[in-house]
């Protein structure tokens, strides 16, 4: 079965994924960092025996992966692609995942809190995505008793999470408009209206990408529906100015960007080393190119999987053993593999 | 380091704000940090990641406040996971579920400053919960007992600042809770 973030991307320009979370906590069990290793690991087995049937109620096939006890690399790697969260990498102690053969859905179970259910998708999608959780959140609770308070919703370790445990992102591509002056003053601007925005890709104050990601602030005193139409709203307003943007530099710079984007072809196609920030310069490039139709390519490729699969510790999982010495080689090797050639 | 906004006093508050890939470090002093708009701040509650310590502050006591008040609040104690309320100030995080209960007036003003809100809306568990059932009914009374000294000791100190309107809505609560106090007898 294919992963998500390998399907075809065509349609999808500005909104590049799509992902719905709930976080939730059983009764009468601390949360997990009050939990001790013997109480984790009793925890986490009960919610793997009573989900041990989810793949079958779900129709897709669901993995086991022992989060816990497996190296940082291979965790970081996981996160790289958007499966655990960064406090999942580092969390010591049992720790478990449940995770769809398509990576759409994973259920962490026992990270920050007892569980962290996330649907994602490529392109658009919110309202899907959250009736899929919608109905995973019913077949867990049909087993397990949750933490609900009269007032304060599902309770969560977090008071930031409290309420509907919900989080609701997009990922936005913004070549344009993330190069604009006044970008870091639209984004400050944006948490007025509830929703923030933060790089996705890079490091230190540098994006790699163009990839952001928007979210709503607030989990409480918001009905699901609220949230989900406020983060798509906001969403798509961003989007329309990356669109105005990039269709008034076709229409005066068209050479400019036809330029650009054929030369991080180029390089792409026929570099023989590439850093994690010269690959995601370029593939975002690339990427605008082909959904602006200024490059066409003779297959379909999912540019966004690239990115992630590029990525420092998914590159290591993917290059063989004798690429492993000089992973910039190996990058710029998968690349032009993977790159279909100019239709 | 003096804070960044008054300039007056002692930063003692660091947060990191990522936007659009910018990272910038803010020192505040514990004063303005809570002065300011929490949409701004909001930039960190970055959507998985743990916020740690961040809102310390906003859920802690004033640096400057005398010490003996706030040893009466970090007295208090989750009966059900131990967490003192001087952890959760801490780390920003509960302990278990019924730290919601033991904390609720502590915190619910707070709770109301990040959220926007402090009532849930939408979805409640379809199945097996059963309302109002109590983990322990035994330490109902003693965490009924442990809200209302924190609340009195808010209480004195609303007063002690001349804070009457606030005053006055512990002494509600408080009485509110007494005569649940008596109906749990
Ligand atoms: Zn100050
Ligand atoms: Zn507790």
């Amino acid at each position: 079965m294919s992963k998500w973030y390998q399907d075809t991307e065509a349609g999808h320009d500005v909104f590049t994924a799509s992902r719905v979370r709930l976080v939730r906590n059983l009764e009468h069990y601390p949360f997990p960092v009050r939990l001790s290793e013997a109480d984790g690991r009793e925890l986490v087995e009960k919610l793997e025996t009573g989900l041990k049937d989810i793949g079958a109620a779900d129709g897709r096939e669901f993995e086991r992966i022992p989060v816990g006890s497996m190296d940082q690399e291979a965790r970081e790697a996981l996160k790289e692609r958007r499966v655990i969260n960064g406090a999942a990498v580092s969390k010591e102690g049992p720790e478990s995942l449940l995770l769809s053969a398509d990576e759409r859905v994973s259920i962490t179970l026992d990270g920050e809190d007892h569980i962290r259910l996330q649907c994602i998708c490529g392109g658009a999608g919110l309202n899907e995505l959250w009736s899929e959780a919608d109905r995973l959140d019913d077949y867990i609770n049909e087993r397990f008793d949750y933490a609900f308070h009269e007032k304060y919703g599902y309770l969560t370790a977090y008071p930031t999470n409290v309420g509907t445990g919900l989080r609701a992102a997009v990922t936005l591509h913004l070549p344009m408009l993330s190069v604009g002056k006044q970008f870091g003053k639209l984004v400050n601007e944006m948490s007025r209206f509830g929703v923030a925005v933060r790089g996705l890709y890079g490091e230190g104050s540098e994006n790699y990408g163009a990839l952001y990601e928007l979210s709503n602030q607030k989990t409480l005193g918001m009905t699901e529906e609220e949230i989900l139409s406020l983060v798509q709203q906001m969403a798509e307003r961003l989007a329309v100015s990356e669109r105005k943007i990039k269709s008034l530099t076709l229409r005066n710079h068209r050479l400019d960007m036809e330029d650009e984007v054929c030369k991080s072809y180029g390089v792409l196609k026929y570099a023989r080393r590439l850093s994690v920030k010269e690959a995601m310069t370029y593939l975002s490039q690339v990427r605008m190119g082909v959904t602006e139709g200024l490059l066409k390519l003779s297959e379909p490729v999912n540019l966004y999987g690239l990115m992630m699969e590029i990525q420092p510790a998914n590159m290591k999982l993917l290059a063989s053993e004798d690429e492993k010495s000089d992973i910039r080689q190996a990058r710029a090797a998968y690349i032009r593999k993977r790159l279909p050639e100019l239709a | 380091m003096l804070c960044e906004k008054c300039k007056i006093r002692e930063a003692n508050i660091r947060y990191t704000e990522v936007v659009g890939g910018v990272r910038t470090e803010h020192n505040l002093c514990s004063h303005c940090a809570r002065e300011m708009d929490f949409g701004h701040y909001a930039a960190v509650f970055d959507t998985d990641y743990p916020i740690g310590r961040l809102l310390s502050d906003l859920f802690g006591l004033d640096a400057e406040q005398g010490e003996s008040e706030e040893a009466g609040l970090e007295q208090v104690v989750c009966p059900t996971c131990h967490t003192a309320y001087s952890d959760f100030v801490k780390d920003s995080r509960f302990g278990c579920p019924d730290c919601y209960r033991v904390f609720d007036l502590l915190m619910s003003e707070n709770i109301k400053k990040i959220q926007g809100s402090d009532t849930h809306k939408g979805k409640r568990p379809r199945f097996g919960h059963d309302e109002g059932r109590e983990a322990s009914g035994k330490s109902e009374k003693e965490k009924l007992a442990a809200s209302i000294g924190l609340l009195d000791s808010k209480l004195k100190e609303a007063l002690a600042e001349e804070e009457y309107e606030q005053a006055a809505a512990y002494r509600d609560q408080i009485r509110e809770l007494k005569e649940r106090l008596k109906e749990n007898e």
